[in-house]
């Protein structure tokens, strides 16, 4: 792996800490990257379509959560 | 037998009214605001470039993972028209960051780029790939030698090895945009314009006297711009099939 970036090793590898759960899944049949909070459910972290459509929606935006069962 | 239709219908209505109040719950309104089919699709690029290794979680990183299968879905939808690149990066992954460029280039239908904040390093080959760049007045473009590698091995052939990654990503800048090698390989080994490192730091209207970038401008240029390269392909295409 070669980085190419002005930022330092020290600034993107400075810790340690665990990752935290993150996955991306298939939600209304946008793609999304969700988090895994400890109830199950999962926060949404980021919207990943292209459509700017998208992002007028709210069912989409940031930090909804969902629930497994809506998951498709 | 008369019952059963309307046990039905109150249960979707219980379905209905229980998806509303989960929906006014989470989101405090009951209706989303809809806006017609856009033709122009956006793909934005921000923080680091994350390539085969999966950063900290502290960085916020685009995954070209998930960006490669979304540019063949917007090659493949017949409804897009037209792709707009919004960039604010600091870097990333060499691979990833030429596997989004050649993507992005070899796309048929009208792309522009938009270098808002910055745009460095490996930013600037995924910048110049599109038909059209622009960059925004305050933005910057460092371009600098690449130094960060996870290989340890003997110091001369390191050198070797990062001289050669180092020259696809000249190459591949050089071939998309109109800055030629000397001025561009100038700016990556300038001294004295970095504190702790050689390289140079482009903002906005210099990128464009380099002619590495094509206009300055940001979203009114930038759908200006793509609207009529959409147009010209549409034209193009009608004169082919005539």
């Amino acid at each position: 792996m070669i980085i190419y970036t002005p930022l330092s090793k020290e600034d993107i590898f400075y810790t340690s800490q665990e990752y935290t759960e993150r996955q991306m899944i298939s939600y209304n049949g946008k793609p999304l990257y969700c988090e895994k909070r400890a109830d199950g459910s999962l926060e949404i972290v980021k919207l990943l379509s292209t459509d700017p459509k998208d992002f007028l929606n709210h069912e989409f935006s940031p930090g909804t959560i969902i629930s497994q069962m809506n998951e498709n | 037998m008369d019952k059963q239709p309307e046990k039905k219908g109150d249960q979707t209505q219980d379905n209905n009214s229980s998806a509303l109040v989960q929906k006014i719950q989470q989101l405090g309104q009951s209706n989303v605001p809809q806006a017609p089919d856009s033709n122009i699709h956006v793909l934005s690029i921000i923080g680091q470039v994350e390539g085969h290794v999966q950063l900290p979680p502290q960085n916020k990183t685009t995954k070209y993972e998930h960006l490669l299968p979304q540019l063949v879905a917007i090659e493949q939808n017949p409804k897009i028209e037209g792709l707009v690149i919004l960039l604010n990066t600091v870097g990333g992954d060499v691979e990833a960051g030429l596997a989004l460029s050649e993507m992005i280039t070899s796309i048929s239908k009208p792309t522009v780029s938009i270098v808002l904040g910055g745009g460095h390093s490996i930013g600037v080959p995924i910048a110049v790939a599109t038909d059209y760049s622009f960059i925004a007045p305050t933005a910057t473009m460092t371009i600098h030698p690449i130094r960060l590698t996870g290989l340890v091995i003997g110091v001369p052939q390191t050198f070797e090895y990062l001289d050669e990654m180092q020259n696809r990503v000249v190459d591949f800048v050089v071939n998309h945009s109109n800055i030629t090698e000397e001025k561009f390989k100038d700016l990556m080994f300038a001294k004295g314009n970095l504190t702790r490192d050689i390289g140079t730091n482009v903002v906005g209207k210099a990128a464009v006297e380099y002619g590495l970038i094509d206009g300055v401008g940001g979203v009114k240029e930038a759908m200006k711009k793509i609207n009529e390269l959409i147009k010209q392909n549409g034209d193009h295409e009608q004169q082919v099939m005539q």
